[in-house]
């Protein structure tokens, strides 16, 4: 069977971008390619995430296949692309 | 705001090693009368001596058009003023006066007067029209020649130009590449191609176009001053920046039909303002990752709007490169160089600011957002109206 494409948004927001997100937006150079080329990533404007922010769920936050995830740093996206390419 | 837009711009090249210009242009608009004067005068030679006397006769010239003395009159008293060359027994200089008068984009009345510089040019469009010229003798003591002022009024309409040029234009090539030089006739031809290649190019660009041109006839090393000055009418290029959503959603539609409604370019700037717009319109914004900036997010897209960004930090480096007259091309490929493009590009900008306290009446930090975007917008608009002698306005929603 065809494997699902993994649908990524990354926030593009103020308080994302300020606080990480800009970073993240590199994403063409710390994502090996092939794993790249499962992923549809798209930038998005406010998750809400940053509205709801608590102590340990801040800003950078990015959507995976409908998930929301906080503190994404470049490392992390990798992580949990992994993590979601291999379930 | 004003339904017409007079577009007034010159360029001038030195003749080959000179550091001044003997071609003075001037301009000034006297909004509240609707008024708007040029001269463009030579002074004879080139240098230091030739910029005082075109200096001397640019400043009267233009005194005395905004007095309520007829034009003709005008003349005279210039010509008795300047003073008579001694050996060549010539005026010291030339001039064109364009007394420019309006109410509207159907009522645009000129009065020229010419004395010595080559004929101006009425085009419109790209077709150049012809207008009858009243000869006026004028006899001065220790004056060899007689002396002929020319007097004629005529209407301008919208897509018109008034073109001006001093003799370094018409003689440029004269003994070099061109035998009798570029003359009226080759001006002529050059300004209609370059018109009809591109119809709205702005004063700047033409006057530029045919400097340059004259300058590349004169083999790059220029045999007089080159000057030439253009009048555009034309409508003026609107630009609505939208920020902030409304003060209550029941506004929204308000802003989604001020939007729809505006004939110009759009600008929305703010990711919520961003969202209202889209879901009114019912069309989707897509992020563009195309390119990356450290300073600001990337811009996005939607059916309808010309450009959308993120809102403060955009905003702000959009003020600060207004302020500092950042010339656009040395800016980095952002959100923040496309918004100042279409800046550049308009007459007249239109700010709708948002004023909603939202979703957290409990955050403190929200006033003092709301305040910033204010204090932002603000500098923006006296930037736009100081620095680039724009048209703004504001209103609050
Ligand atoms: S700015 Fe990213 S979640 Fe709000």
């Amino acid at each position: 069977m065809r494997k699902q494409r993994i649908k990524v948004r990354i926030c593009v927001g103020t308080a994302c971008f300020v606080q990480g997100g800009a970073d993240l937006l590199l994403y063409g150079d710390f994502l090996d390619p092939e794993l790249l080329g499962e992923c549809d990533i798209e930038g998005t404007s406010c998750l809400g995430g940053c509205k709801a922010e608590s102590r340990d769920r801040k800003a950078p936050f990015v959507e995976i296949n409908g998930t929301l995830h906080a503190n994404v740093t470049p490392a992390l996206l990798v992580e949990l692309l992994r993590e979601v390419a291999h379930a | 705001m004003n339904d017409i837009f007079i577009d007034v711009d010159y360029s001038q090249i030195y003749k080959a090693g000179q550091k001044i210009g003997g071609d003075v242009f001037l301009q000034s608009r006297d909004s509240r009368s609707n008024q708007i004067v040029c001269t463009l005068s030579d002074g004879l030679g080139s240098g230091v001596k030739a910029n005082v006397l075109a200096n001397i006769t640019a400043h009267m010239a233009h005194k005395l058009s905004f007095s309520p003395m007829n034009l003709t009159h005008s003349a005279r008293i210039i010509m008795n003023t300047l003073p008579v060359c001694n050996q060549r027994k010539i005026s010291y200089s030339t001039f064109t006066i364009a007394d420019i008068r309006y109410s509207s984009l159907d009522d645009i009345e000129v009065q020229l007067v010419e004395y010595d510089n080559p004929l101006a040019l009425h085009f419109r469009g790209a077709e150049q029209l012809d207008w009858e010229r009243e000869r006026i003798d004028l006899q001065r003591a220790g004056a060899f020649k007689q002396e002929v002022v020319q007097h004629s009024k005529f209407r301008l309409a919208e897509n018109d130009r008034l073109i001006m040029f001093t003799d370094g234009v018409t003689q440029s090539g004269m003994g070099k590449t061109l035998p009798l030089g570029w003359r009226s006739t080759g001006v002529r031809s050059f300004i209609a191609q370059t018109i009809a290649a591109n119809p709205a190019i702005s004063s700047h660009d033409l006057a530029q176009a045919i400097t340059r041109k004259a300058f590349s006839l004169d083999g790059l090393a220029s045999r007089d001053d080159i000057t030439c000055a253009v009048v555009y009418v034309r409508r003026p290029r609107r630009t609505l920046i939208v920020t902030g959503p409304p003060f209550t959603p029941d506004r929204d539609q308000a802003l989604g039909d001020r939007i729809k409604n505006f004939s110009g370019r759009k600008i929305v700037s703010g990711g919520t303002t961003a969202l209202i717009v889209a879901r009114l319109a019912g069309k989707k914004v897509k992020v563009d990752l195309s390119s990356w900036s450290k300073d600001v997010p990337p811009s996005s897209t939607m059916d309808g709007v010309d450009l959308i960004t993120e809102g403060m930090l955009t905003l702000s480096k959009v003020a600060t490169g207004l302020e500092r007259k950042a010339p656009v091309t040395s800016l980095p490929q952002d959100a923040v160089r496309k918004f100042i493009t279409i800046l550049m590009d308009s007459d007249q900008v239109e700010f709708v600011v948002g004023t909603k306290i939202n979703e957290a009446h409990q955050d403190p930090s929200i006033p003092v957002e709301i305040g910033i975007r204010r204090t932002i917008i603000s500098r923006i608009r006296s930037a736009l109206e100081k620095n680039y002698l724009k048209e703004t306005s504001i209103e609050y929603i």
